[in-house]
């Protein structure tokens, strides 16, 4: 039993920061309809930026996160603008191509640039653990999953209380309409993708300490940032947060009570089976984004 | 750590320089015979390009002190350097490359086991001798390809020399968790077997992926189990994690790591006082040069890593790609010529002091086409308030 | 005109071990073009049906296992105390397994994927790829997983009157690989302007209107994945045999995006596109090696992919194609169709 509260806690802190990375790739792809290839890198990018700004600029950690945030929206911003914008109606998969091509420079760009020696951030947390009973669970990993609970009631309240929200919501329903009502689809879908990306970049800020840093190490958040997509319904926010706990819960009980070597299947099953019974994922009312 | 960051783009950048002048010499169709060539098929981008680098600057080392006493057969040793993209079929055409457009009379490489396993059959193709430095595979030496040499070991070798040390530690009963791969499934199967026979229960085996990070269902399983001791076979990025995270669930069981990818110095600085109590069966002491089997070498290795202004972490790793290279080097000076075929039957009769034993090449696979297999030896050292010891039996 | 650019082409080919001798070039020139073969092979979901599959590799991989093993043999267990023994088979038998097994993978996929489409397609042929590749790491016993199959057999083709060939060498490979690659192009070329062709890109174009005159959605897709991925497991089981040796790393994502780079560069929908985007990105790293760091290969070669994407949008040989055919075969041209976001949305 304890062993079960154990992989509960496990997946609750789990499942935080995989609805990050589940949100602002479901923003992306639901309303611009891009294959985002580039999410891992941004994931990646974010990581990077806590290890530069607290080790070789000596920032504090917790002002650290918040310059994560804003890197990410940054890049993911000129993403847009310069590889995005000028493609604007090509085929999906031509955009597609070119999320690749860039996902593929710039991975090797940070190879290039720190190498391939994993590199770790130190936290002001302490070491020990927080023990409850039977289960245990580092200060460290409370704080991640406290952080991106904020983040996306941050991105919930953007989405669907604010005019740029509404706007968004807009243009993920119909585009021309939303066009022909006055909003400016492009400033749109600059600013869709860049909040995607700084959501991406604020999960990897916030699991880079918690994990340790390479360049690789986004290939497999957008792996399953792709699952909790299809979980969560196209666009759809709660579908994403739900999403992600519910992968991180079949990840932590797959790898506990079936085999651990299977442990990064259980997303894709649950891929599978969901798009054999419910194509639109889990959640209905998943033609709106919020 | 911005002088290795410059260091590192000043050494790649002036790769540019020899790399043109060979191509210019090759398309010139001159017959370059002033240096005697080993290749190198090795991993510098891809999954594997940490360890892959430490490798080629441990060889460049072995090159450099070569060269500063006369090169080989009085001409300059010089390496081909190439990267197989941690990918097996770039791996086998690299050294297709090597072979035939550089001409390299023998080869080292190519660090992972798939990697060497790929390249394996254009040995037998071109009849080309190559020292596998780092690949653990069983498959590697016993499936009848007299071209390999290894002096790495494959786990059933560190099995055997755990052998030894097993009995004093006292294990009742043990769980694996080993990386899904060759190098740990078959640390799993080798060392299970060893302890069987010495009445040791095995408990669980868990794997984890090769990039998987979060390790923490498994922990949570073995954390239950009435194992005491854990045995643990990956590199060294998801050792750092499974301490962090075994610390973090209080997991309190023996841990003893194997494998010899471990570089403790990296995971004391990035686990901190999770590593502590953890054990490490390792194949090099950098640490206590007097305890190798050749301390002047060693000492000379790791001053020069050290000038180099290398990560003294990586140190584990890199001393494979050092002895590789001289491996090779004290074959071709035997042999008499740079020509795969004198090569080859050198190595058999080659005795030369590595940094972690001898190496001598005994017979391994089927008859009649033997590969070559050294017996490095094998030490257990313990982490301890961030310091690392030999453990005392 | 095309019949005689192509019959060109395959002479072209066909004469290049007569003068190229350098046997770092054949085998990459072997190596991408089996990855060609792929590559056609995904052209056909891609370019002709529309369907964004980015699990494709799956069928290759499948494709080099079901030929190693029948090659090799095996010996495993199955629930119920079920034990199969096989007992080594020739290489060429397991050429043809492949095909049947991987087209039969892909009749499943088909049914599978096909009730969703655009981006969820997308998905779930990613996910499928991935399990794939997760069941050949961790069924041992059939697959060695990560300890590899090695020591596979060359392909032996048995020659009537003149006995065994086995094709071990550079030049035997070179043409086995290009006579696949010929047949290939022919099969697709010949299925494509056929009434199934057309009713493939029909669908592409509009589905609602293909459907009203009476083309079965699902039967098409599926057929064409079927076709698509037995190709595929061709292409696998050539590399089985010429490489040798195969682990689950041949399921790498890298190797699914290898082939969809040398499609959508050279032109998704176009017959020669694959052929031309091949030579194009297989051939690239091998120009790239001597005069560039390892790292900054990878910049270059995505940066050359950003590059072309911009320049030539619809792949470089229908861009070529639009500007040097005659005003009434450039409206012949099968032109890629925009997935419309419209269309997208309503099938999500």
């Amino acid at each position: 039993m304890s062993e079960f509260l154990q992989h509960l806690i496990n997946m609750l802190v789990l499942g935080g920061t995989y609805a990050l990375l589940g949100i602002g790739l479901t923003l992306i792809f639901g309303i611009m309809n891009v294959v985002n290839f580039t999410h891992g890198v941004l994931y990646t990018f974010g990581a990077y930026i806590m290890f530069i700004v607290v080790h070789q600029l000596g920032v504090n950690f917790f002002l650290a996160l918040p310059l994560a945030v804003v890197a990410g929206w940054l890049l993911g911003a000129a993403i847009e603008l310069t590889l995005l914008r000028p493609l604007r109606g090509s085929d999906i998969d031509t955009t597609m191509l070119v999320m690749i091509g860039a996902w593929i420079a710039m991975q090797s760009g940070a190879l290039w640039i720190w190498g391939g020696v994993a590199k770790s951030v130190t936290t002001p947390f302490p070491e020990a653990p927080l023990v409850l009973g039977p289960v245990s669970v580092s200060w460290l990993r409370l704080f991640v999953l406290a952080a991106a609970a904020m983040l996306i009631v941050v991105t919930y309240l953007l989405i669907n209380k604010t005019k740029l929200g509404c706007a968004m919501r807009a243009t993920f329903q119909d585009r021309d309409t939303a066009s022909l009502m006055g909003v400016n689809v492009d400033l749109i879908y600059t600013s869709t993708f860049a909040i995607g990306s700084s959501l991406a970049a604020a999960a990897g800020a916030l699991l880079g300490p918690v994990y340790v840093i390479f360049p690789q190490m986004g290939d497999l958040a957008a792996v399953k940032a792709f699952a909790i997509v299809i979980l969560g319904g196209l666009g759809n926010i709660t579908g994403a947060v739900i999403g992600g706990f519910i992968l991180a819960l079949a990840e932590e009980l797959g790898a506990g009570y079936v085999s651990s070597g299977y442990r990064d299947a259980m997303g894709f099953l649950i891929i599978i089976a969901v798009l054999i019974f419910k194509p639109t994922g889990l959640f209905a009312r998943s033609e709106r984004v919020g | 750590m911005n002088s290795v960051r410059l260091e590192n783009h000043m050494i790649r950048t002036f790769r540019l320089v020899p790399t043109i002048a060979l191509a210019v010499a090759l398309l010139g169709g001159a017959a370059y015979a002033q240096t005697i060539k080993i290749g190198v098929n090795e991993p510098l981008t891809g999954a594997f390009a940490a360890s892959g680098t430490y490798v080629v600057n441990g060889a460049k080392i072995a090159a450099d002190e070569i060269n500063a006493k006369g090169g080989i057969l009085g001409k300059k040793l010089e390496l081909v350097i190439e990267d197989n993209k941690s990918n097996p079929t770039e791996a086998a055409a690299v050294a297709e490359k090597l072979i035939t457009s550089d001409k390299v009379p023998v080869l080292m490489g190519a660090w992972g086991s798939s990697l060497t396993l790929a390249v394996m059959p254009k040995l037998m193709e071109y009849e080309t001798p190559m020292v596998v430095e780092t690949s653990s595979s069983g498959k590697i030496t016993t499936t009848g390809n007299p071209y390999i040499f290894r002096i790495s070991p494959p786990s059933a070798i560190e099995a055997a020399a755990f052998k030894g040390i097993v009995d004093k530690l006292e294990l009742k009963k043990v769980d694996f968790l080993v990386i899904n791969n060759d190098w740990g499934r078959g640390t799993a199967e080798d060392f299970s077997k060893m302890m069987k026979e010495k009445g040791i229960t095995v408990g669980a085996v868990e794997t984890m992926d090769q990039g998987a990070q979060d390790m923490s269902a498994q922990l949570s399983k073995l954390k239950g189990t009435d194992s005491e001791t854990i045995i643990v076979t990956t590199a060294v990025d998801q050792l750092t994690l499974i301490f962090k995270q075994a610390a973090a669930l209080g997991l309190k069981k023996r841990i003893i790591t194997t494998g010899g990818s471990q570089n403790p110095d990296q995971i004391i600085a990035q686990a901190g006082a999770a590593a502590n109590g953890t054990m490490h069966l390792t194949t090099f002491l950098p640490w206590f040069p007097d305890k190798t089997p050749n301390p002047e070498a060693t000492n000379y290795f790791i001053a020069e890593w050290k000038k180099r202004g290398f990560d003294f972490a990586g140190c584990t790793e890199s001393f494979r790609g050092y002895d590789g290279i001289r491996t090779a080097a004290a074959a071709i000076e035997k042999a008499g010529k740079a020509e795969p075929a004198a090569i080859k039957a050198a190595l058999w009769d080659i005795n030369i002091k590595g940094l972690n034993g001898d190496i001598v090449f005994r017979k391994s696979g089927p008859e009649g086409k033997e590969s070559g297999q050294s017996q490095p030896n094998v030490y257990l050292i313990e982490i301890t308030d961030g310091k690392i010891g030999m453990k005392t039996l | 005109m095309r019949a005689g650019v192509a019959i060109l082409a395959i002479v072209a080919f066909a004469s290049v071990p007569l003068w190229l001798r350098d046997p770092y070039l054949m085998n990459a020139l072997i190596t991408t073009g089996i990855f060609i073969i792929g590559a056609m092979s995904l052209n056909l979901l891609l370019g002709f049906t529309g369907q964004l599959s980015l699990g494709h590799i799956a069928f290759f991989g499948i494709g080099a296992y079901v030929s190693a093993l029948t090659s090799l043999g095996f010996d495993v267990g199955l629930p119920f105390g079920l034990r199969i023994v096989h007992v080594p088979w020739p290489p060429i038998v397991g050429f043809v397994l492949a095909i049947v097994v991987a087209g039969l993978c892909g009749y499943l996929v088909g049914l599978l994927s096909f009730r969703v489409r655009g981006a969820y397609f997308v998905i779930v042929t990613i996910s499928f790829a991935e399990v794939v590749r997760l069941v050949a790491l961790n069924w041992v016993e059939l697959t060695q997983g990560p300890l590899a199959l090695t020591n596979i057999p060359s392909i032996t083709v048995g020659l009537p009157g003149l006995g065994d060939l086995t094709l071990r060498t550079k030049l035997q490979n070179y043409y086995l690989v290009l006579s696949v690659a010929v047949v290939t192009y022919l099969l697709i070329s010949r299925l494509v302007h056929s009434h199934f062709g057309r009713a493939m890109r029909g669908l592409m174009e509009n589905e609602t209107l293909a459907v009203s005159v009476g083309i079965d959605v699902t039967k098409t897709l599926t057929l064409a994945a079927v076709i698509s991925a037995g190709i595929a497991g061709a292409a696998g089981s050539l590399y089985a045999h010429y490489i040798r040796i195969i682990d689950p790393e041949v399921f790498a994502f890298i190797n699914t995006v290898t082939m969809v780079i040398m499609v959508i560069t050279g032109g998704k929908g176009s017959l020669a596109g694959p052929v031309v985007g091949g030579m194009i990105f297989g051939l690239l790293p091998v120009f790239l090696r001597p005069i560039m760091a390892p790292e900054a290969q990878w910049i270059a070669y995505g940066g050359v992919l950003i590059v072309i994407l911009f320049v030539l949008p619809r792949g470089i040989v229908p861009s070529l194609a639009l500007r040097f055919a005659k005003p009434r075969t450039r409206a012949e041209t099968v032109a890629p169709v925009a997935f419309s976001e419209r269309d997208a949305k309503e099938h999500a």
